[in-house]
Formats: structure tokens, C-alpha cells, sequence
């Protein structure tokens, strides 16, 4: 809903992301305080951005699979696990530069996910979930297995340079980091609102009628996996320039459960609640890491309690509550409270 | 001959555990049309209860059996009065999530309980082993493959010739008409999961004997609901000969490529032959073909 006032006078204005004077001025105003945090930010809190931001480009990957799409995937951890280590290896073992890896590392993590996407052609809904868990055990399995990925010792991944500038400490790393993490929002943000996003939700919501009204079923489901798992990518290749080191035990399982639990906190189907979401899972996760010692100082019969323990029920009493209370979400609640200042002092 | 005969005798006694989990699995799924994730769990409490009850309290065997048994079905109630009850009506996908929600609450607990250390559990099945055609077998594993076997008929029998069993059928075969047909369907729910919990239950003290109480137990769910895909989801004898195949092609995969692959094939297998029968039949061996309609 647009604000009182405000009329779309050409269809430019009608199609625009940013609408109103006000909107500009929030976006660069909100850019620039973004780019200008490493200046005051500390040191902790830095670290902390560059995680969430490189977990929203791969849930974004999730949120066009699964939001938009309706592809459930359990596969996203594995994905970025290719993108890691397609990255490592290309700088560290064949010398390429980090800026010719960052792509590359996006599109194999798409051709692999072209590939176990298959099985969603015929299969759907949980049997599609089982069979993207699947894809991650075989990707773990292989990663272990094959020589080139280091195996149980893992992989270097040097730091991204340009000419002798090497962007080696979490600050310098921010600035690769959020300007990748701005541009795929934005690429996300457009390709829903284009004709491949409508595929999308047409296939999400009923994919024989979507196939009757003349949607390509093979080339678009495919096309979402090869989208999703492009974001995997880079996010996995993003984070091992990032950690400079890749092994494949940062990839747990369970990060692709936290995946799934930000999507159903922030809201399926929206761009903006994977920023909710992935924000606020993130930030529980973290407010559970520190409680714990305290925790633990109350309830001494726990024994030293692992942080990761609390931080899993915590996480599924939310989901709980979100299923049951908002099951459309963060973005949803937005969306109301919006509407609610646009209209005031109306009721409506 | 030998060798492969000790691989697949192995394989069974497993796969017939895996069957145990697959049909839980089903039946919540055959009844309410939602998959659970949450079963892991399950069948990890109702093995720690039955740990508290033999080794902690030293009740005997058949008291910590029963102590495990009501905790399980207590435990399937709660879940399914306290997070699946709410959901009714909601999408199908809702359901799926919340049971994966339940999973991850459950998992926490067992993750404080344990601390992080692994419980051995006892031995209670009998000892000793027996030999047919020059393979070893043990007793404990025989028997362990008699219970499972055992659980099962008396569960097709309870789905075939009891009033409940009737209901339970009619409630898989549509809500609505069961409904108008005098039955209460939310009860069948109820009645449903902690039949399933129970299960479950039964699965997990025979599966804790094997791998002990830790951490990973719960990852058996996994297997379950393979087995479950590849007998197909609305399948009893699916469940089993799934379970069967799958512990059987695990062992047997194991036992031969390992020294060629270095390792690791057993977590693999089923997976590789879930992608390839699901490819073949989307609906699993078993499975009734969907016909959709828009």
C-alpha cells in the first residue's frame, strides 16, 4: 500500500523498487551507515555481520527455492560446501584469482544442484526433502573421499588481493562481503517480481495448473535449483575467503535446519524476511552462546550445558510458536505494522 | 559365502529395527498424511527412560519395559496434543515443519541429558551365538529380529481385526467420511501417535542395545523415513521389506567397497539407492500412485 498522497503517475514509478522521496533517503541513509560501520563498529560485532550477511545470501538461494517455488531442500549446507571448496580450490591449489573464483565457485554449486534437482521433476513436497538430504550425505561423502578437497585435513583458502591490498582482517573482508550480499538481494528482489518469479510461485502453489497455464515445469524447477544453489555458492565461497580455511565440518546439517527455521521465522515468499528472519534466528543464537555460562551458574545439575543444546530447543520453541501464532511470518507483522503508520490516523 | 552370509544376517537384524522406525513413521503418516521428523527423538527418550528404569532404579526387565513403553506414549500424546492438535486445517507443509520444530526441541533436552557423553547400555537379550552354514549368529540378534518381527504382525493385527484398527483405516482413507461415519478423528489422532510413540519406543531400546545411548541415536529417524520413502509412505509391508533391503544393501555395501572407498560407505548406501528407486517410483515400491487433479 502506498502512502496518502502518493500516485503512480507512469508505469516507471508503477514497476519501482524504491517509490517515494522518503524511501530513497532511508535506502542511502541505511547504505551508507552499512558501509560505514567498520569505522566505529567493534571487533566482535563486525565478525558478526559478515556471518549473518554471508547466511542471508544463502537463504536467500532457500527463499527462491522454497518460498518462491515450493522445492523443500535440506541440500542448501551441501551447496555451499561446493562453493567453499570449488573457491579454495581454484586460488589455493590452481592459483586463480578470488575475483574470477567467486563466480565460478556460484555456477559449478548451480550445475551440481541442476543435477540433484533432478529428482524433483517426478518427486515433491517431503520426498523431495528426503531425497535433497540425500545430496547432502553424497556431498559430504565425497568431500571426505576425494583427494583434491584435502579430505579430513581440509583447505586453505588465501585472502582476495588486489594488487599487493590483501583483504585479510574481518573489516577489509566486510567491504567484499555486504556490497555481494546488497547485489544478490537486489538480484532476488527483481527476479521475483519477473516472469521467472511468477513461474515460481505458480509452480509453488499448484504445479499441474501451473503446467496448464503453460509454465515449463522441467525448465523452471530446474532453473530454481540452479538459482538456489548459485546463491549457495557464493555465500560457501564468500565464507571461505572469509574464514581463510575450509573444512568440510563447517558445513553441519544442522545449518541447513537453522536455514529452513529463518525462512518460517521471517516469512515464506518475501525478500524481506529473509533479512528477518535470518537476523533474528541469528541473533537468539547468539544471546544463547553468551547466556549459557550464566545459565549454567543457576542450574548447577546441568553440568556444563553445550551452548549448542540450549540454542536448539530455544530455536524450535520459536518455530513452535511461529507455526502455530504467525505462520506468515516477520515479514508479514511488517507488512500490517506499515499499512497501520501509512494510514494513521485513519483506521482505514 | 560365509562372509556374505554374516553381512547379510547383520544387514537384517538392523534393517529389521529400521522397519521398526519406518513403521511408526507410517502410520502417523497413513493416518493424519503428515511425515514426522520428530520420531528420532522419540524412540531416544523412550531408551533413556528404559536406561533409568533398568540400570538406574534396577527395576526389572519387564517393569523398565513397561516404564519405557508409557513414557514413549506419554511423549507421543504430549507432542501430539500440544503441537500437531493446533494445526489442523492448516496446510500439510505446516505439519512437516512442526514436527521438524518438535525435533529440534527434543533434541536440545537429549542433548542436556547426555551432556555429551555416550551411556552403555545393557545387554539384556540373551547371549551366545549359533552357527548355520558356517556363518556365526548370535542369539541376542536373533531375538532381537524375532521382537521386531513380532511388533509388527501384532500391529497389522491390531490395524486388521480391532475396533480402533477400523477406525484407524477409515480415518487414512479420508478425514471427512470418517468423520460423518461417526468417528472421532481427533481421538484416532491422539490414539494414532501414541500407537506410533510405542513403536517407536520399542525400536529405540533395540537400537540402543546396538550403538548405545547417544548423541546419533536419533539420527535412525533418517533411516526410518528412508525406508519409509522406499516402501512408500502409506505402505505397512513396505515398511518392512524397505527396512530389510535397507539394513541388508547397507551391511552388504559395507562389507565389500569399503577397502576400495576408504570407508563410509554404510551412512551412504541408502541414501544412493533412496535417489535411484525414487527416480524409478516416485511413490516408493509400495506406495499408492497419487492421481492428482487441479
Amino acid at each position: 500500500m502506498l502512502p496518502c498522497g502518493t500516485f503512480n503517475e507512469d508505469y516507471g514509478r508503477d514497476t519501482a523498487v524504491i517509490r517515494t522521496r522518503l524511501q530513497w533517503i532511508i535506502t542511502i541513509l541505511a547504505i551508507v551507515v552499512l558501509l560505514t560501520v567498520p569505522l566505529y563498529g567493534g571487533y566482535y560485532f563486525i565478525g558478526l555481520i559478515n556471518k549473518i550477511a554471508i547466511t542471508i545470501i544463502a537463504v536467500m538461494g532457500l527463499q527462491l527455492m522454497m518460498g518462491y517455488c515450493g522445492l523443500i531442500s535440506f541440500g542448501q549446507v551441501a551447496f555451499m560446501a561446493i562453493g567453499a571448496f570449488t573457491s579454495a580450490i581454484l586460488t589455493s591449489t590452481y592459483g586463480w584469482p578470488f575475483w574470477l573464483a567467486l563466480p565460478i565457485s556460484g555456477i559449478v554449486a548451480g550445475v551440481v544442484g541442476i543435477v540433484g534437482g533432478t529428482p524433483a521433476l517426478r518427486i515433491k513436497g517431503f520426498y523431495l526433502a528426503l531425497a535433497t538430504l540425500a545430496i547432502y550425505y553424497i556431498v559430504v561423502w565425497l568431500i571426505m573421499h576425494l583427494k583434491i578437497t584435502g579430505g579430513v585435513i581440509g583447505l586453505h583458502a588465501p585472502a582476495p588481493t588486489i594488487g599487493s591490498f590483501a583483504f585479510d582482517t574481518d573489516e577489509r573482508m566486510y567491504y567484499i562481503i555486504v556490497p555481494v550480499m546488497l547485489l544478490m538481494t537486489y538480484f532476488a528482489k527483481n527476479l521475483a517480481r519477473s516472469r521467472i518469479g511468477r513461474a515460481f510461485v505458480a509452480i509453488r502453489d499448484n504445479d499441474l495448473a501451473a503446467a496448464v497455464m503453460g509454465v515449463n515445469l522441467f525448465y523452471y524447477k530446474l532453473l530454481a535449483f540452479f538459482i538456489g544453489c548459485f546463491f549457495a555458492g557464493i555465500a560457501g565461497s564468500l565464507f571461505a575467503h572469509w574464514m581463510m580455511f575450509v573444512h568440510v565440518e563447517q558445513f553441519p546439517l544442522a545449518d541447513a535446519v537453522f536455514f529452513i527455521g529463518m525462512l518460517i521465522v521471517g516469512g515464506l515468499g518475501t525478500i524481506t524476511g529473509v533479512f528477518f528472519g535470518t537476523i533474528f534466528i541469528s541473533l537468539l543464537i547468539e544471546a544463547v552462546t553468551f547466556a549459557s555460562p550464566t545459565l549454567t551458574g543457576w542450574f548447577p545439575a546441568m553440568g556444563i550445558a553445550p551452548a549448542a543444546a540450549l540454542g536448539a530447543t530455544a530455536f524450535g520453541v520459536i518455530i513452535v510458536l511461529f507455526l502455530i501464532y504467525e505462520p506468515r511470518g516477520l515479514a508479514h507483522r511488517w507488512n500490517i505494522f506499515k499499512a497501520s503508520y501509512r494510514l494513521f490516523p485513519f483506521a482505514y | 559365502m560365509q562372509f556374505f552370509l554374516e553381512l547379510s544376517f547383520n544387514g537384517l537384524i538392523i534393517g529389521g529395527l529400521y522397519a521398526l522406525v519406518a513403521l511408526a513413521i507410517v502410520l502417523v503418516c497413513k493416518a493424519t498424511e503428515v511425515v514426522s521428523l520428530a520420531h528420532g527423538q522419540l524412540l531416544a527418550f523412550g531408551a533413556l527412560f528404559f536406561y533409568a528404569g533398568y540400570m538406574l532404579l534396577g527395576w526389572p526387565l519387564w517393569a523398565a519395559g513397561l516404564l519405557g513403553l508409557a513414557c514413549g506414549a506419554v511423549l507421543g500424546f504430549a507432542v501430539e496434543r500440544l503441537c500437531m492438535r493446533p494445526l489442523i486445517g492448516q496446510p500439510l507443509f505446516s505439519g512437516f515443519l512442526m514436527t521438524f520444530a518438535v525435533f529440534m526441541v527434543l533434541d536440545g533436552i537429549f542433548a542436556l541429558i547426555l551432556k555429551g557423553q555416550a551411556w552403555g547400555f545393557p545387554d539384556f537379550l540373551p547371549a551366545g551365538n549359533i552357527t548355520i552354514a558356517g556363518a556365526k549368529m548370535s542369539l541376542g540378534g536373533l531375538s532381537s529380529l524375532g521382537i521386531s518381527l513380532l511388533v509388527f504382525v501384532l500391529t497389522v493385527l491390531l490395524f486388521r481385526y480391532t475396533k480402533v484398527g477400523l477406525g484407524m483405516r477409515a480415518t487414512a482413507e479420508s478425514h471427512k467420511l470418517a468423520q460423518s461415519a461417526g468417528i472421532n478423528v481427533r481421538t484416532i489422532f491422539s490414539l494414532v501417535w501414541i500407537l506410533s510413540a510405542v513403536v517407536a519406543v520399542v525400536a529405540g531400546v533395540m537400537l540402543a542395545r546396538y550403538y548405545d545411548i547417544r548423541f546419533m541415536l536419533t539420527l535412525v529417524a533418517f533411516k526410518g523415513l528412508i525406508v519409509a520413502m522406499v516402501g512408500g509412505l502409506d505402505s505397512l509391508p513396505g515398511a518392512l521389506i524397505g527396512g530389510l533391503l535397507l539394513g541388508w544393501v547397507e551391511n552388504v555395501a559395507s562389507g565389500y567397497l569399503d577397502p576400495f572407498v576408504g570407508g563410509g560407505i554404510q551412512e551412504v548406501a541408502g541414501y544412493i539407492m533412496l535417489l535411484l528407486i525414487l527416480l524409478v517410483k516416485p511413490y516408493g515400491i509400495f506406495g499408492l500412485v497419487r492421481i492428482e487433479r487441479v
